[in-house]
This record gives C-alpha cells, sequence and structure tokens, in this order.
C-alpha cells in the first residue's frame, strides 16, 4: 500500500471514528453541546423550571408592528384601562415590551387544588429598562412589600384569604421582569441561578424546537391541562390519549399557524385524525355557503404522521378584508 | 526456483493491498467523489438556508427537521441511486478492467488461485467505497442534525452506516459475478439496478423478493418518501421482512454472489484481444 493510500485510509477512519466518538458520547451522556447549535426558543426560557406543565412565548413587538395588528387596531375596545395602566407603572405595553415567556407551572405535590395564579409565571423582556423606582413606590401604596431574593428585588402582595396566592414582581435584569405567583417567581430565580430549566426538558424542547418563523407559540402536556380543566368523564374518555400539544402562528399581513398534537401510540393518533377530519369535512360543508370563508377553510391543511396530527391553517389579507368590512358593516348599523 | 504457492487468504490480501491503491486513485474515484459530493453539498445548502431562517424542506406548511431531510436523502440519493450506481461501475469492473488493459495474465501468472485474485478486489472495492461514503454519509448526518438532537437520533445514524456498507457489499458480489460471467457486464449491471429491481420493487407478489432492494430498504430506520411515482406504488404494495431475516437474506446473497463469482474466474479462459 502506497503512503498516500495509507494516508487516506488513516484519515477516512479517523474521520468515521471522530464522529461515532461524539454520537456515542452524545447518546450515552445525554450531551446537550451548545457549541455548535443554539438552543431553541427565547433566552428567558432559562427561567422557566423544567417541570413546567405548558410553556407560551411571544414576541410582542413583532405583533403590535403587524399590519394585521395596524389593521385591527381600530376595532380594539376602550383604551381607558390600558391608558391607566401606563400612567401609573411607566410602561407602554405596545411599545416598551419586547417579548413575553408565560410558563403554567402543575398543581404541587400533595395539594388538592390547582389555580392559574398559584402556578404561573410571565417573563416580559422591556424594549428598554423598567422604571424600577416607580414601580416599586407604587407597590408600596397599594400595600405591596419589597424584599430581596438571592440579590434580586421582589415586590410583593400577599393575599390573606389564600397565601398560596400571593402575588410578587421580580426584577431580573434591568430589562427583564418576572411576574407571578411568590412561589413560581422564586422558583424562577432559583432556576436561573443553576436549578433544572426547561431547556433541559429533552421532550418539551423538541416540541419547541420544531417551531419556526413563529412569532407565538405555546406548548404543553395535555393531560396537565385536561386534568385541571375538569372535563367531564364522559367527554374525558372519548378524548384520544394526547400526551403533546403545541399551537405556533405567524403573525404578520394575515395569520398563519399550525395546531399539533402528539398522541400516545399510532392508533390513538389514527383516531384523532379520524375526528378531525370529519370536522373539517363538516367546515368545509358550511363554507360551501358563506363565501367569505371559503379561503380560510379551504387553507386547513390536515397532516401529520406516526403519532402526531397536525392542523396547518392561513387566514389570508382577502379574508381580513371581508372581516374588516363586515365590522364596518356591523358598526354603521349600530 | 519455483516458490510455495499462497494460501488462498494470503494471496486475497495481497491483492486487496494492491488493489486498494489502484481504486483510490483511478478516473473512477474522480466519479465516485462526484456522487458522493452531491448529498454534502445539498447538506451545506439545507444548512446555510436554515441558517439564515429559511427551512429547506416544508410538508403540508410544516417544517422537515433535520434528521427528516437525512432520512429522505438517504432514501433518495444514498439507497436508490449512490450504493447500487458505485456497486455497478466498480463491481463490473473488478475483472473487466483487468481484461480491458491486457493485466490480467500478470495477475493470473502469479502461483495463486484464480478466485483469490477476484476475492482481494472485491474486499478491495468493499474498502475503497465504503471510506468514501461512509465518512461523506456521517457528514451530512452532522451538517442537517442539530447537535442537540444527536443524542436522540444517533441509533438512526449507526443504523444507516451499517445497511450502506452491506449494500456496497452486496451489490459488489452481485456485480462482480456479472463482470466475472458476462461480456457485458456494465449495461447489465444498470439494466438490473435500475431496471429490474426498480419495476420488481412497484409490482404485487413475491417478485420483490429477487431484488436486493427489497432486504435493504427493511433495515432503514427513517419512514419512506411519499413524493413521486414509484415511492406511492411501493407504498401501496410494500411488505418489509424482519430485520433478521433482511440481514441473513443479504448474507446469502453476498456469499452465493462471491462462491459464483470465483468459482467463474477460477474456471473461466479469459481470452485477451491484441
Amino acid at each position: 500500500m502506497s503512503t498516500k493510500t495509507r494516508y487516506f485510509v488513516v484519515a477516512a477512519v479517523a474521520f468515521l471514528a471522530v464522529g461515532l466518538t461524539t454520537g456515542l458520547v452524545a447518546s450515552y451522556m445525554g450531551l446537550t453541546v451548545r457549541v455548535f447549535s443554539r438552543a431553541a426558543g427565547p433566552d428567558e426560557l432559562q427561567y422557566v423550571p423544567a417541570n413546567a406543565a405548558v410553556v407560551a412565548y411571544a414576541n410582542v413587538r413583532d405583533v403590535m408592528n403587524s399590519e394585521f395588528r395596524q389593521r385591527f387596531r381600530q376595532m380594539e375596545p376602550d383604551s381607558h384601562a390600558r391608558d391607566e395602566f401606563q400612567e401609573k407603572t411607566g410602561i407602554n405595553i405596545e411599545q416598551d415590551i419586547e417579548s413575553v415567556v408565560a410558563a403554567v407551572m402543575p398543581r404541587a405535590e400533595g395539594s388538592t387544588s390547582w389555580s392559574p395564579e398559584g402556578g404561573m409565571i410571565v417573563v416580559a423582556r422591556g424594549t428598554q429598562p423598567f422604571r424600577q423606582a416607580q414601580l416599586e413606590a407604587l407597590a408600596l401604596e397599594h400595600g405591596g412589600k419589597v424584599e430581596e431574593y438571592k440579590t434580586k428585588r421582589l415586590l410583593t402582595q400577599s393575599n390573606e384569604s389564600n397565601p398560596q396566592h400571593a402575588m410578587a414582581v421580580a426584577f431580573l435584569d434591568a430589562d427583564l421582569v418576572a411576574v407571578g405567583s411568590y412561589d413560581a417567581v422564586k422558583q424562577a430565580i432559583d432556576t436561573s441561578g443553576g436549578g433544572a430549566s426547561v431547556a433541559s426538558n429533552t421532550e418539551l424542547m423538541k416540541q419547541i424546537n420544531e417551531f419556526d418563523n413563529s412569532n407565538a407559540w405555546a406548548v404543553g402536556r395535555f393531560d396537565a391541562i385536561a386534568h385541571e380543566a375538569r372535563l367531564p368523564n364522559e367527554i374525558q374518555a372519548r378524548v384520544p390519549a394526547i400526551q403533546w400539544f403545541s399551537a405556533a402562528g405567524h403573525i404578520n399581513g394575515g395569520v398563519s399557524g399550525i395546531v399539533k398534537a402528539e398522541a400516545r401510540d399510532e392508533e390513538a393518533a389514527n383516531n384523532l385524525r379520524d375526528v378531525v377530519r370529519g370536522f373539517l369535512g363538516l367546515a368545509r360543508m358550511q363554507a360551501g355557503s358563506r363565501p367569505e370563508l371559503k379561503a380560510m377553510v379551504d387553507s386547513l391543511q390536515l397532516g401529520g404522521d406516526g403519532k402526531t396530527v397536525s392542523i396547518a391553517f392561513a387566514v389570508p389579507a382577502e379574508v381580513l378584508d371581508v372581516l374588516e368590512s363586515m365590522h364596518k358593516q356591523h358598526a354603521a348599523e349600530k | 526456483m519455483i516458490g510455495r504457492p499462497m494460501s488462498y487468504w494470503s494471496a486475497a490480501r495481497r491483492v486487496l493491498d494492491l488493489s486498494l491503491g489502484q481504486m483510490l486513485w483511478s478516473r473512477r474515484t474522480i466519479f465516485m467523489a462526484l456522487v458522493v459530493g452531491g448529498p454534502v453539498i445539498l447538506a451545506i445548502i439545507v444548512r446555510v438556508l436554515e441558517m439564515i431562517g429559511m427551512p429547506a424542506l416544508r410538508v403540508n406548511g410544516q417544517r422537515v427537521g433535520g434528521i427528516g431531510v437525512f432520512g429522505v436523502m438517504i432514501w433518495m440519493l444514498f439507497l436508490r441511486f449512490i450504493v447500487p450506481v458505485l456497486g455497478v461501475f466498480y463491481g463490473t469492473a473488478l475483472m473487466a478492467d483487468e481484461v480491458e488493459d491486457k493485466t490480467l495474465t500478470y495477475l493470473f501468472t502469479r502461483p495463486i488461485a484464480h478466485g483469490a485474485v477476484l476475492l482481494g478486489k472485491y474486499l478491495a472495492y468493499v474498502v475503497c467505497t465504503s471510506l468514501v461514503v461512509l465518512p461523506s454519509v456521517m457528514l451530512v448526518y452532522f451538517l442537517l442534525v442539530q447537535f442537540s438532537d444527536v443524542a436522540a437520533t444517533f441509533g438512526q445514524l449507526l443504523t444507516d452506516l451499517g445497511l450502506l456498507g452491506l449494500g456496497l457489499a452486496v451489490y459488489g458480489a452481485v456485480f462482480a459475478f456479472v463482470g466475472a460471467f458476462f461480456k457485458r457486464p456494465l449495461i447489465i449491471g444498470l439494466v438490473f439496478a435500475f431496471g429490474w429491481e426498480q419495476v420488481a420493487m412497484v409490482l404485487p407478489g413475491y417478485m420483490k423478493r429477487f431484488t436486493i432492494a427489497y432486504y435493504l430498504q427493511a433495515l432503514v430506520p427513517h419512514a419512506m418518501p411519499t413524493e413521486g411515482v414509484v415511492s406511492i406504488l411501493q407504498g401501496l404494495f410494500r411488505d418489509a421482512p424482519s430485520a433478521p431475516t433482511a440481514i441473513a437474506w443479504l448474507a446469502t446473497y453476498v456469499a452465493i454472489f462471491l462462491y459464483l463469482a470465483t468459482r467463474t474466474v477460477d474456471r473461466r479462459e479469459y481470452v485477451l484481444e491484441q
């Protein structure tokens, strides 16, 4: 074997060996190497605990600046409450919030009841630093307290009738605040300080990783939601065994998005697909006599394979034209 | 002084040593580099598109993830094209090249079994193609699949590497026999790989069992793409054997066709045109 051939053989074998070793190490040690790839989702996920049942995200700036929003701005109800909020807090929701990440925590172990205010957290990133002094003064004025937890300032509001529902606002960074239940906010601070964040929840991150080009999305464990929704037993028994659900949308001139569900097995997925197919058929039949809805219903596409069932949809600008004219007509009639 | 004849395996190893360099630095390798370079270039393009926020592949409005694109490449490029085409071009040429270049005399006048010449050349083909194709598959995998997904999908890559290696070995053995037995092996090889195999795979019934693709496709860990008429027809009449059955049949193919090829070379009298 010539030297040239030997070099080639050694180089090819070495390349294969490096690739196989890397893959084997990643497989057996569960490495999530971030050197070559950016983790999916926004940075704020580092504040969301790993056991979150539902995680949602919205790029508020994108949505607020979208043509869709500008178009329907005039249809919004009275902005008095919004103006009052801005006056008191100095926050203009339309302009001062960059993005929002919200998480719903599952019911605490041993607890018999669950409420959104007891296990929910919202992490908001501002386009500029929040006016901490103004917010602290406002909290104190309304009976709130200021405390420190692991170097972070917390504004707390106790709930005497139900201590579990005490609320808190934490200043995580100059332009980053967490709002939610007292325990959940403290948990978020613990998580960012080295606790297990949702980024280590591979199943949930797999779902988040699939969102592409979406400026709003939500993903969660279906069982956690169905349980808390207290659906009647008859309905629960008929809902196919769904493990995960997710919804993602892109809002700009129109609205497009996808709703997905991951069933426990392929049989459950096929059952769910049949149910959805039936509803789609019904919707198409109804839309046949209503041309304004036809384009939207036609855009519904049933997809997914294996355990996944999905419906993609698009609300084109033409449908928005129809909705806009319907609103104007309705307003004129009033 | 006449030396002691070499054992069959020692002779095959010597021929492997000699033929590997010849194969690697031949014009045929340029063709092989172009063929396996195609998926790598495609993977780079997909990666660049992903990096600038444009998903390269969407099905029903849904973005297809890296492992999905990788699966499509394994099916459409490697399994259905690259592996059979390399098997045809290299396998049929194992003996034909020596005959065409009139260098067969130099090998056959050595005190070694004629069959060992073919076996050594076949082993050189397996090593040469595997060392080019498998690293290219690995490169495509790491270009397409996010690093965070490696842990979950690495098993699929190992299966792909194994089945592609096995595919190269089986197609090589079949076409080594074709090259040793027939006068126009390239045409027959192309007809078999891209005619018979494609037709038999879409026919209902047992005909597909007389193809290599039937057993190889049973080992693929990725879902079969559903684009194209061929894929749809294959999907309709698909009945895949179990993995052990497929591996056993592929190993049997290798053994039978290598035996037939070496036996043919042992018995056949090659007449070199002057």
